[in-house]
């Protein structure tokens, strides 16, 4: 049975240089997407 | 459905599974069968793993949770970003450098042959009640819908997707899922422009916005904590995010997927592609289903959504009685509504008491047939709203991408099964063409194993909550050996083994006190950690 290739060592992301980058800006961007829902929630209530 | 409909349907069908097969091809190997040859690009993967999630289950019953509960559902996948970023940096890297075929393969690597066994069990167990449910919940409704017999529709289901499962592989699987996202979105943004088009002139789409929150239909996010409530904001972070690391770190369903990346940067742009794009598109659906709602405030909606069940209410004595209350109830409801659009003080009380006549009326109805209609909201909507074509290709849409979240879950069930079991106890030495052989006849197994469970299932409430639970009983269990796995480099295999053990007699402990499923994973991993913690201290390291 054939083994799995050996993949490519760790390489850097395609933007912002580092993986470390790249994760806080995901993780910004949901605290982003929250506190747009929070907003949309409290504009439409009654 | 008319002509055009049922021939845009066995269109799209058609057309996606030749491309599953087309792009299939070639799968001589088990590498190529089970992990795409290690050649899927990084928006292949993410687009596979949204569609799987956006199953048939995604189109049916989020948009009716939006209708009935309001948007505070789309707090359930507030952890999930997290949880991608967690796993794009920690088991992502291990799994790929583990050069393993399945997760569980890894526990043998780090722990020993019973503890994989053990959670292959549990994976096989909890998966493969997945995988009936996935089948049976979604061929009840369009079985009722395309007016087909419950078990022909679950044969042509089930066969097409055994059929380029079984041949194509994860390749297969996968590249049918990405043309298949392409169409989810037109047929969302489709089905929402349909829902505005059907406003009354007089009722704008902010007025809309103001009908559907007075309704309290777009509370997106709610602070307030309860224990026993299932979706709030905190239960969707902790929660959501155990749930989300449980399911995309130690399901073969997805860790199956990015593990066919190219690289591990390529699979970690995969998940965060699905970080990046999945509340969003949570938010999307759910707002449709709060948009249909505002529509069935001013177009009469049936008394009860499932056709059959309301041609048997009809034949009731009390159904004169119900449908006049219902009747008077919706033109009272659509009154204060018309004066909620206009700021007329007295309008939100008089709205709220005609709703609350309203679903009366409705439970009313419901009873007397015994099911539950939420299933058949949207695809209420669908087929007696929505241009001519156009509502083929949502049932179409529909069909597959029930068949999307089946074919990966039998695939990974099949690859679990031959090299966890098969190749690791049964036949350990053999030529790669012998464990091809045996991953197709496993995939062939599994379908019918799921077709077989679909067919004895019944019905069931919010189809995606149910799936949700089922999964919530097993994956604290398993997220927590995997963190005791990956974090905890004293802990011993007895100490991994029985810490499983003890966090699924939790969890089932903990569901005897409250149905707030999210927080079973919570509770099952932290259970699992801190048994396993505490016997591998107790015992000498593990070599």
């Amino acid at each position: 049975m054939n083994e799995p290739q050996r993949t490519v060592a760790d390489e850097p992301p395609p933007f912002l240089g580092t993986w470390g980058r790249v994760y806080t800006v995901v993780v910004i961007y949901l605290a982003c997407v929250i506190g747009l829902f929070y907003w949309f929630t409290k504009s439409f209530s009654p | 459905m008319r002509a055009l409909d049922w021939v845009v349907m066995f269109a799209w069908l058609v057309f996606l599974v030749s491309y599953g097969l087309w792009r299939g091809r070639g799968s001589s190997s088990t590498q190529e069968f089970m992990l795409a040859g290690k050649t899927m690009p990084w928006y292949a993967m993410g687009l596979s793993i949204i569609a799987t999630q956006a199953s048939a289950i995604t189109f049916i019953s989020t948009t009716a949770q939006a209708y009935v509960d309001g948007m505070r559902f789309v707090q359930f996948y507030f952890g999930l970003p997290l949880a991608m970023v967690i796993l794009s940096a920690t088991a992502v890297p291990i799994f790929h450098r583990a050069k393993v075929f399945t997760a569980y393969e890894y526990l043998e690597h780090r722990f020993d042959a019973k503890t994989r066994l053990l959670v292959t069990v549990i994976f096989l167990i909890s998966r493969g009640l997945g995988a009936g449910l996935a089948l049976s919940a979604p061929a009840i409704v369009l079985s009722v819908v395309l007016g087909w017999p419950f078990r022909v529709t679950i044969l042509i289901m089930g066969g097409l997707v055994v059929l380029y499962t079984t041949l194509g592989g994860i390749k297969a699987v996968t590249w049918a899922d990405v043309q298949q996202m392409a169409v989810i979105m037109v047929a969302l943004v489709i089905a929402l422009a349909v829902a505005i088009s059907m406003l009354p002139p007089d009722v704008s789409f902010r007025d809309a916005l103001k009908l559907a929150g007075a309704a309290g239909k777009l509370n997106a996010v709610t602070t307030a904590f309860d224990w026993n409530d299932r979706y709030n904001i905190w239960s969707g972070l902790i929660g959501g995010m155990f749930l989300a690391l449980a399911y995309f770190g130690t399901d073969q369903s997805q860790v199956q997927r990015y593990l066919t990346g190219k690289s591990i940067g390529q699979s970690r742009l995969g998940l965060l592609l699905t970080a990046v794009a999945k509340v969003p598109m949570q938010f999307f659906i759910l707002f449709i289903g709060a948009m249909v709602f505002v529509v069935f405030l001013f177009v009469r909606p049936p008394l009860v959504f499932q056709p059959v069940e309301m041609e048997r209410v009809q034949t009731s004595p009390q159904y004169a009685a119900i449908e006049s209350r219902y009747e008077q109830a919706f033109d009272q409801r659509q009154a204060a509504a018309r004066r909620i659009v206009a700021s007329q003080s007295g309008a939100l009380q008089d709205f709220r008491t005609a709703q609350t006549n309203l679903d009366a009326a409705r439970a009313d109805a419901l009873n007397l047939s015994g099911a539950n209609d939420t299933n058949y909201i949207f695809l209420s909507f669908v087929t007696h709203y929505l241009p001519v074509g156009i509502v083929g290709l949502v049932v179409a849409v529909i069909f597959t991408a029930a068949m999307s979240a089946i074919s990966g879950e039998i695939n990974s069930l099949a690859t679990v099964t031959v090299i966890d079991i098969y190749k690791r106890h049964l036949v350990k030495e053999g030529p790669d063409s012998h464990y091809l052989w045996a991953s197709r006849g496993a995939t062939v197994f599994w379908g019918i194993y799921a077709m077989a469970f679909a067919s004895s299932a019944t019905g069931f409430g919010a189809l995606i909550q149910a799936v949700n639970e089922v999964g919530s009983w097993f994956y604290g269990g398993m997220l927590g050996v995997f963190v005791l796995a990956f974090f905890v480099k004293r802990c011993t295999a007895t100490g991994a083994f029985v810490g499983v053990l003890s966090g699924e007699a939790a969890i089932f402990t903990t569901a005897r006190f409250t149905d707030a499923f999210l927080w079973y994973n919570v509770v099952g991993c932290v259970v699992v950690v801190a048994v396993g913690w505490s016997i591998s201290a107790l015992q000498p390291r593990n070599k």
